[in-house]
């Protein structure tokens, strides 16, 4: 025997009720006032025998019928089966997803999260089925749901179990949305398609962050049978920040790196201090430490690595407070010039205080000049190319004279990396130079001379000299020989008055990589450089060279022709002041330096990305130049615009790790993922080394916790989170409520009741007659 | 012990319970009175004061002013011809104001009706330019008025009567003694009460008026039930005075009480008339005027009595 609503039999209280109106029977009905009572004395209250027990025989009779009453409200039933146990509960079917997004990194937050999960194990039962999902900025599945078909796993919350153990948070960024739909979605299928009955249900165990990304909810109607439990773990520190560079702005030349710090929402402290590490360094003094090369955090608020006195000296103090964002311009001295890194000191939480930057690659390479011209010699080249390369911090070069023709044939790691002519080609050199190019060489003609040229352009098969070509008198008065012998050895500043014959350039390729630093608007204006000399050149019907840049005439003045590996630039007019102002120009020092990072290769920097976004390495030689699409969430590194260096076709790509790693990447393949450590990789295609940085997303950094509602808002439906136990009373209910609807014994309670009631009202009506019979005897007796 | 029904062959058309709704207490006196008045005057009243008394033999000292020379004339006898004496009266109104007063089954309680009374008398013998005082009274004098005539001591006298009911007892020996201690001249005390008290101590007090030479008319106000025990369902019966509790079943005491209350009202009787002092009962649920008539009445009687007692 059970009772469905056992609150129903407070009603009982009601037994008092008639108990109180029989006992208030009993006492004087009132209180009579009287002048005075020295004429009365008391009596004893008059009970009849008789009346008594009709009183007991109605009380019992109404109590019976509210007990009935009471009764059928409480709605009794007979109970047919013994307790539950917790096998008889129905299953369910939980997926556990467990963050292993960069920010469970904080605090103790991984060992919060496995207890949780643990706890979750322990309440299921063994018709219980559980899957095991890890999310940060994608799924993954460690353990699935049983199959249908496949042989159950025996025991499977212990391999649950064992594989949480070697589960760790990586450094990616959380997308809560898309691991839930997917993992929704999922169950919603295997319910349908296996006809379970197992109670579908997801337990999200994460910090739920602010920054997790939730948008793919959007677009998703989730289905109703599928509740989530949030489980969410908590800091008790929760001040974060985080510190990332933005890209320079456009003309910005400067060497200051912007650098935006935000302060996480949800922040007590709101100041950091901003300073360039160098990892070099940095390893050397930790090398007792020793920590891994990714997770090196150089500047630890608590324990660990303590500042040196030089990064307490450089750094930059900002103000934020939480939940806003400040640019500071963070200076980069000739010191910090290698420093790969940007860190972050003052809040809580080390695992997104390093923002990585490539820094620029310290260029050691050797240069041959051939030319007769002495080194000082102003009339000749080789001065200002001395020039243009020397106090250049990134750039060592050492230029020698080409002594021996063997140096060229020396193999590629050893050999110059570029070879600058300006005598004419004679003898073996234009086979050895050809050679030379073959192999990958750089080599940059400039004809000192008309003879030099023709010499000079033979070595580009497609492309003859025409003749020696001035400025025609359309551009101006011819100027005297005079003149032309007066000027030598000086610069002419500004074209002098009375119009003399130049030439300017007109159309430049600014897609090229050696004229890409000059494609901005602000940049690109050479008309400050008159030629006042060169040698038309006209390329032969289907040749290879390729015009960077022409004058105003439409005569040629840069060509390029790739041979072999190597490729090889001419110049139809000089940069000494007999031909032109070019050597003058700003535009010299930075043409010089694209030339020789051309023909080095080594500078090479591929954008930054955030962590698991693919980097594009090998890329075909025709887009050369162009960036890569690579959306960086407004952290692109400041070296936006770098080269993507052409993988040569069929080169296999070794791609080193932060971690000291080396991946292969196959032929054919340019896309590199495995990008799930934040550092600078560095990839081998061939013979050049491209370095990219890759970063925690920034969203990652938005530690503040994500209001719950948000995901209610975008149809998540969240379920009550009940243990075994509440389960159970909850099933028992539900089978007591069904047994309650089949047996409906109140219906039968009810008619008990009416009929009491009717013979209640009967035997009332039948005192009430004797009563007022009674009554009416006593009054007609008081009347006489 | 007279009771006033003799009255009630008469016609009275002022119902008391009326009267007792109007809230002025002397226009309602005042219209008790007048009603009452317009039946008298063809009554032997007014001759009372000229009328003769007795004849007595004159002894030297006798003031020969009061010589009967006619009948000194007829007898050669000498007599003093004395007639009644024509003073102003001096009226004490006693009135019992104790909660047990309070107690009324009609519309009014017995106080009320007390004081009715009491107000009526007083604006009555006002009217005939006598001398009127009030003392209201429960275990302890509330109000003292001295008798008096002259004007405003009706109003005030009025003012007394309305105040409220106090007092958890009845002392009836108190206003006896004070009304003793004070009125040297002989005059008439009205005590107004329902006299529900021991016998004894009221007949001494009493009796010290009487030996005053005062006359005493006692009014006993009751109220029907306080007669009849008329109650059908038991109840805690609650003493107003005393505030004791009783559970009592009327049906079962009736006659229990009846007795009781009999035998104290022919206690009182006895004692009374042993003293020569007329007791009246009123219940409430009689009219008024008729009560006062019978009062009036019994008044003139007793003169008549007391002339004929000379007169032997």
């Amino acid at each position: 025997m059970g009772i469905l609503v056992p609150l129903y039999l407070a009603g009982l209280t009601a037994f008092s009720l008639p108990l109180i109106l029989h006992l208030v029977r009993r006492t004087p009905r009132g209180r009579q006032e009287f002048s005075s009572l020295m004429f009365l004395s008391p009596t004893p209250p008059r009970l009849t025998r008789r009346s008594r027990l009709d009183q007991i025989l109605l009380l019992l009779l109404r109590l019976a019928a509210l007990a009935l009453i009471v009764l059928a409200f409480a709605r009794p039933f007979m109970r047919e089966a013994a307790s539950l146990t917790f096998a008889d509960l129905t299953g369910k079917r939980l997926a556990i997803l467990i963050d292993t997004s960069a920010s469970m990194k904080r605090a103790d937050l991984w060992q919060q999260a496995m207890k949780q999960a643990e706890a979750e194990l322990d309440q299921l039962n063994p018709q219980d089925d559980v899957a095991l999902f890890a999310f940060s900025d994608h799924l993954q599945t460690i353990i699935d749901f049983q199959k249908e078909g496949a042989a159950p796993i025996a025991d499977k919350p212990q391999v649950v179990r064992n594989r949480l153990k070697q589960l760790q948070p990586a450094w990616g960024a959380t997308d809560l949305g898309t691991a839930l739909v997917s993992v929704a979605s999922d169950l919603v299928s295997a319910s349908d398609v296996q006809q379970s009955s197992l109670e579908p249900q997801i337990v999200v165990i994460s910090d739920f962050q602010s920054g997790s990304r939730i948008e793919a909810l959007q677009s998703f109607e989730w289905p109703k049978r599928v509740p989530v439990v949030a489980r969410r773990v908590s800091v008790t520190n929760p001040t974060n920040a985080h510190a990332h560079a933005l890209p320079s702005e456009d003309g910005d030349t400067s060497t200051d790196v912007r650098v935006r710090v935000v302060n996480a929402a949800d922040s007590r402290s709101d100041q950091f201090f901003v300073a360039w590490v160098s990892g070099e360094a940095l390893a050397a003094g930790s090398a007792r430490t020793a920590p891994p090369a990714a997770s090196a955090v150089p500047l630890r608020t608590t324990g660990g690595l303590t500042p040196s006195a030089r990064q307490l000296r450089e750094e930059v103090a900002v103000y934020v407070p939480a939940g806003q964002s400040r640019v500071i311009r963070l200076p980069r001295g000739v010191e910090n010039l290698h420093a790969d890194r940007i860190v972050l000191r003052g809040d809580d939480h080390d695992f997104d205080n390093t923002f990585f930057v490539v820094p620029p690659r310290k260029l050691e390479a050797t240069l041959l000049y051939a030319g007769k011209d002495a080194a000082e010699d102003p009339e000749g080249l080789q001065l200002y190319l001395r020039l243009a390369l020397a106090n250049d911090p990134l750039r060592q070069v050492e230029i020698r004279s080409l002594d021996d023709a063997k140096e060229l044939a020396l193999p590629p790691e050893l050999a110059p990396k570029m070879v600058v002519v300006s005598q004419p080609l004679s003898g073996e050199l234009p086979a050895t130079l050809k050679q030379y190019v073959e192999r990958g060489g750089v080599v940059l003609l400039v004809p000192r001379d008309d003879e030099t040229a023709a010499s000079q352009f033979a070595l580009l098969s497609d492309a003859e000299v025409v003749g020696v070509a001035r400025p025609e008198s359309s551009k101006g008065v011819e100027e005297p020989e005079a003149n032309h012998a007066l000027r030598k050895g000086s610069w002419r500043a500004t074209p002098r008055s009375g119009g003399e014959k130049y030439l300017l350039l007109g159309d430049i390729d600014f897609t090229h990589p050696l004229f890409a630093p000059f494609a901005g608007p602000r940049y690109s204006d050479f008309t400050k450089i008159h030629f006042w000399k060169h040698r038309p050149v006209t390329l032969k019907t289907a040749a290879t060279t390729r015009i960077l840049a022409r004058f105003d005439n439409s005569d040629p003045m840069l060509l390029e022709r790739s041979i072999g590996q190597g490729r090889v630039f001419a110049f139809t007019s000089g940069w000494h002041p007999e031909d032109s102002q070019l050597a003058l120009s700003s535009k010299f020092v930075p043409l010089v330096g694209a030339l020789l990072d051309l023909a080095c290769g080594g500078g090479e920097v591929a954008d930054s990305v955030v962590v698991s976004q693919p980097v594009t390495l090998a890329d075909s030689r025709r887009a050369v130049g162009v960036s890569p699409p690579v959306d960086l969430d407004s952290t692109d590194a400041p070296n936006t615009g770098g080269l993507t260096p052409p993988a040569r076709q069929g080169h296999v790509i070794l791609v080193r790790t932060p971690d000291g790693q080396e991946k292969r990447l196959d032929a054919g393949h340019s896309a590199f993922s495995e990008t799930d450590l934040p550092g600078i990789y560095r990839a081998k295609v061939g013979s050049t080394e491209t370095r990219f940085a890759v970063n925690l997303s920034p969203a990652e950094s938005h530690t503040a916790p994500l209001n719950l509602e948000q995901l209610e808002q975008r149809g998540v439906r969240f379920g009550a989170d009940l243990t075994r136990v509440e389960r159970i009373d909850r099933e028992r209910q539900q089978r007591d409520t069904e047994l309650e609807s089949r047996q409906k014994v109140w219906r039968w309670l009810i008619v008990i009741a009416l009929a009491t009631l009717i013979l209640e009202t009967w035997w009332a009506g039948r005192a009430e007659r004797q009563v007022i019979a009674g009554g009416s005897m006593s009054q007609e007796s008081s009347r006489k | 012990m007279k009771t006033a029904t003799p009255a009630q062959s008469r016609a009275s058309y002022i119902d008391p319970a009326a009267l007792m709704r109007i809230k002025n207490l002397q226009l309602r006196a005042k219209a008790v009175v007048e009603g009452f008045l317009s039946g008298l005057h063809r009554s032997p009243y007014h001759g009372f004061s000229v009328e003769f008394s007795e004849y007595r033999q004159y002894s030297p000292g006798d003031d020969p002013r009061y010589l009967d020379w006619r009948l000194y004339a007829r007898s050669d006898r000498y007599y003093l011809k004395r007639f009644e004496d024509e003073t102003n009266l001096r009226c004490y109104l006693l009135v019992d104001l104790s909660r047990s007063m309070g107690f009324g089954s009609v519309n009014y309680n017995k106080a009320e009706y007390a004081k009715t009374v009491a107000a009526t008398i007083a604006y009555f013998l006002t009217l005939q330019r006598d001398a009127v005082g009030l003392i209201t009274f429960d275990q302890t004098i509330r109000d003292y008025l001295p008798a008096r005539y002259r004007s405003g001591h009706l109003h005030r006298l009025m003012m007394c009567l309305e105040h409220q009911l106090a007092g958890t007892e009845t002392d009836l020996g108190l206003p006896l003694e004070q009304v003793a201690r004070t009125a040297r001249k002989r005059g008439v005390v009205v005590l107004l009460s329902d006299l529900l008290a021991p016998v004894e101590s009221l007949e001494t007090k009493l009796g010290y008026l009487r030996s005053q030479g005062h006359e005493v008319i006692v009014i006993r106000v009751l109220d029907p039930t306080e007669v009849n025990f008329t109650f059908q369902d038991e109840a805690m019966f609650f003493d107003l005075e005393s505030g004791r509790e009783l559970y009592v079943d009327p049906q079962a005491m009736r006659a229990n009480y009846q007795q009781r209350f009999s035998e104290h009202a022919q206690e009182l009787s006895r004692a009374c008339s042993s003293l020569g002092i007329d007791v009246y009962d009123l219940t409430t649920d009689q009219p008024l005027d008729l009560a006062l008539f019978d009062l009036l009445n019994s008044r003139m009687r007793r003169g008549r009595q007391v002339a004929r007692r000379r007169r032997i």
